[in-house]
């Protein structure tokens, strides 16, 4: 059944800087909030600080200095890091569910089939709930004959759907995606957009992070973009950040020789001396 | 495309709050002192930046100078000249602006656990005999454990004791020396200097690459607890979680065996023929072989003072 999707901030982050090593800075006196249902882009050039913003909205690390609000409470390391089981820590993880850039990384079961079910069995499911939700998950992903592979013979493209399949099979009601569609094949990146599409529509919340500026207004409604000093530059509706090619450029997010097409952002390879025009008079008539 | 219990969305709050529950688990404490270790490998990068004495000097005459100063440390027995070499090396780390107290925590840090073991029984009058300066236990006459007689009584002796402290003492000046040459040149500086002592280029080679890869194998584990940790709802059994970190340890080692592979392979592809080449571009300076001749001769002073050839 769905649910109207309330206006309320899920995510709270106030002034929130983070620094590797205390030397390295990743993000700096970052403050925004995010409602319940709203999907949301993270853009930025490499290292800019996005994958460490998810990472910290996931409450996997916690600010250097500032405060960050998940659910209305104050996520400390105190509460996530404990050995003991908190009421808290299991309905957040229950709640929210990452997708890590490096597949590698997230898949530690022996066979597929068990990398699925790992999350459902967590959740005091009983057994056959489990079952069906992975056949689901698996049928839904186009995964079936992936069942009894083990994750690491996988190709990237398949361990990314796995990785995507094992947070989905847990029904988070908010999804973070650490690049998502990078190193996808065409066909596959388009199925993923109509995944994030419809669990949009379905009410989830989704935060991506990305590059990839195709993707930006067909996944989500707000941008916020990093700029390289890991501050946030821009937070606003995705439409009128696209269109914005200045703060685009300051962000390096686009080079002076990507064109602009209307919304539509491309790179075209040319040498120097013989700059191309696009659909000009001139060309037609040739 | 999603089926139907995906679309459920629970708008409902937790009841429950955030609060503080306690100490954090095993796992979770290595992984902090990986990243503890890392970070230490960068303070001591930062070091090896400054401009201070000894970072100025070329690595070659600082290796050999130091591999000196720790052969003669070693042969001295008086207690007087192993606390007089001590105190040089706090006073090079000064000049070489590097925290002393820093220096010093480094140092003692593994002393007591290494030396300490060696040394501690020898100050018992079980192993060593000597005068008795501290009784510790009266076990009577005949005392025995198992088939080994005990003495009437334990206790500390004076040589015992002078022998161990000059030992620790001993141990702590030649960490000393090696902890200054590790904190004042950069690790593949330092591993490049080796070549000077006689280590193959192939070694070399191959301590450059390990230096560089732990790194990146260290950021692969602690990705994999991060992950884990976000996947975690409810905390698991022992058995489940030493399965885990089993399972990791052999994904770890089948991960770096296809790494090596590709790594060689990317290097023949770039021309390597297991003909190495490493560029050294050391150039020695006249205060270079002066730091050198004043290590060796103080070096050799040493060892005249531990043959008794040189009085104190």
């Amino acid at each position: 059944m769905k649910m109207q999707a309330k206006m309320e901030a899920i995510f709270d982050l106030r002034n929130v800087s983070y620094s590797y090593v205390g030397k390295i800075d990743a993000l700096k006196d970052v403050t925004l909030k995010i409602n319940r249902g709203e999907k949301v882009t993270i853009i930025g050039s490499n290292g800019c600080g996005k994958s460490t913003l998810l990472a910290i909205l996931d409450g996997l690390v916690y600010p250097s200095s500032g405060d960050f609000y998940a659910f209305d409470n104050l996520i400390t390391e105190d509460v996530f890091d404990a050995i003991k089981d908190n009421e808290f820590r299991s309905y957040f993880r229950t709640k929210v569910g990452f997708v890590f850039q490096n597949s590698d990384v997230q898949l530690f079961s022996p066979t597929v089939y068990e990398e699925i079910a790992f999350g459902p069995l967590q959740l005091n499911l009983s057994m056959d709930v489990v079952k069906s939700r992975v056949e689901d998950v698996m049928e839904m992903m186009e995964i079936g004959k992936l069942r009894d592979r083990s994750p690491h013979t996988l190709s990237g493209g398949e361990k990314k759907k796995v990785c995507i399949a094992t947070v989905l099979v847990n029904n988070p009601d908010v999804l973070l995606l650490d690049e998502p569609s990078a190193g996808l094949d065409p066909r596959t990146q388009l199925w993923l957009i109509e995944l994030l599409q419809e669990l949009g529509h379905a009410g989830k919340t989704v935060i991506t992070a990305t590059h990839d500026l195709e993707i930006i207004d067909q996944i989500s409604d707000r941008s916020i973009v990093m700029g390289e000093d890991h501050s946030v530059k821009m937070d606003r509706d995705s439409e009128s950040v696209l269109s914005d090619y200045e703060l685009l450029l300051s962000s390096n997010l686009v080079h002076e020789h990507t064109h602009l097409h209307g919304k539509l952002v491309h790179e075209h390879l040319h040498v120097h001396g013989k700059e191309h025009t696009h659909h000009t008079n001139q060309d037609q008539k040739k | 495309m999603i089926p139907d219990w995906m679309s459920e969305v629970d708008a409902n709050s937790c009841k429950c709050s955030a609060v503080n529950h306690g100490k954090k688990g095993f796992v979770g404490k290595t992984i902090d002192g990986i990243l503890g270790f890392l970070e230490e490998a960068f303070i001591s990068e930062s070091f090896s930046k400054r401009s201070g004495l000894l970072q100025s000097l070329d690595p070659r005459a600082k290796l050999i100078s130091i591999l000196a100063v720790i052969f003669a440390t070693s042969l001295i027995g008086d207690l007087r000249v192993l606390i007089f070499i001590y105190a040089l090396t706090l006073l090079f780390s000064y000049l070489s602006k590097i925290d002393v107290a820093f220096f010093i925590k480094r140092v003692w840090l593994f002393i007591p656990i290494f030396a300490g073991i060696i040394a501690v029984p020898m100050i018992f009058n079980v192993f060593l005999p000597g005068d008795p300066l501290y009784q510790v236990a009266y076990l009577g006459p005949g005392a025995h454990l198992g088939p080994f007689s005990l003495p009437e009584s334990i206790f500390i002796t004076k040589q015992g004791l002078t022998a161990a402290v000059i030992f620790t003492m001993r141990v702590a000046t030649c960490v000393s020396a090696v902890v200054l040459l590790f904190l004042t040149t950069p690790q593949q500086i330092l591993f490049k200097s080796l070549r000077t002592v006689g280590v193959p280029k192939l070694y070399v080679l191959t301590l450059l690459m390990a230096y560089r890869y732990i790194f990146l194998l260290m950021d692969l584990i602690r990705e994999m607890y991060v992950a884990k940790k976000a996947r975690t709802i409810q905390s698991r059994g022992m058995i489940d979680e030493q399965n885990w970190v089993g399972g990791r340890i052999g994904y770890t080692l089948i991960r770096s065996l296809s790494m090596s592979e590709k790594v060689h392979m990317a290097m023949m592809s770039r021309g390597f023929s297991g003909e190495v080449h490493i560029m050294q571009e050391f150039e020695m300076k006249n205060r270079d072989y002066m730091a050198g001749a004043v290590a060796i001769s103080l070096s050799l002073v040493l060892v005249l003072i531990s043959q008794n050839v040189l009085r104190v």
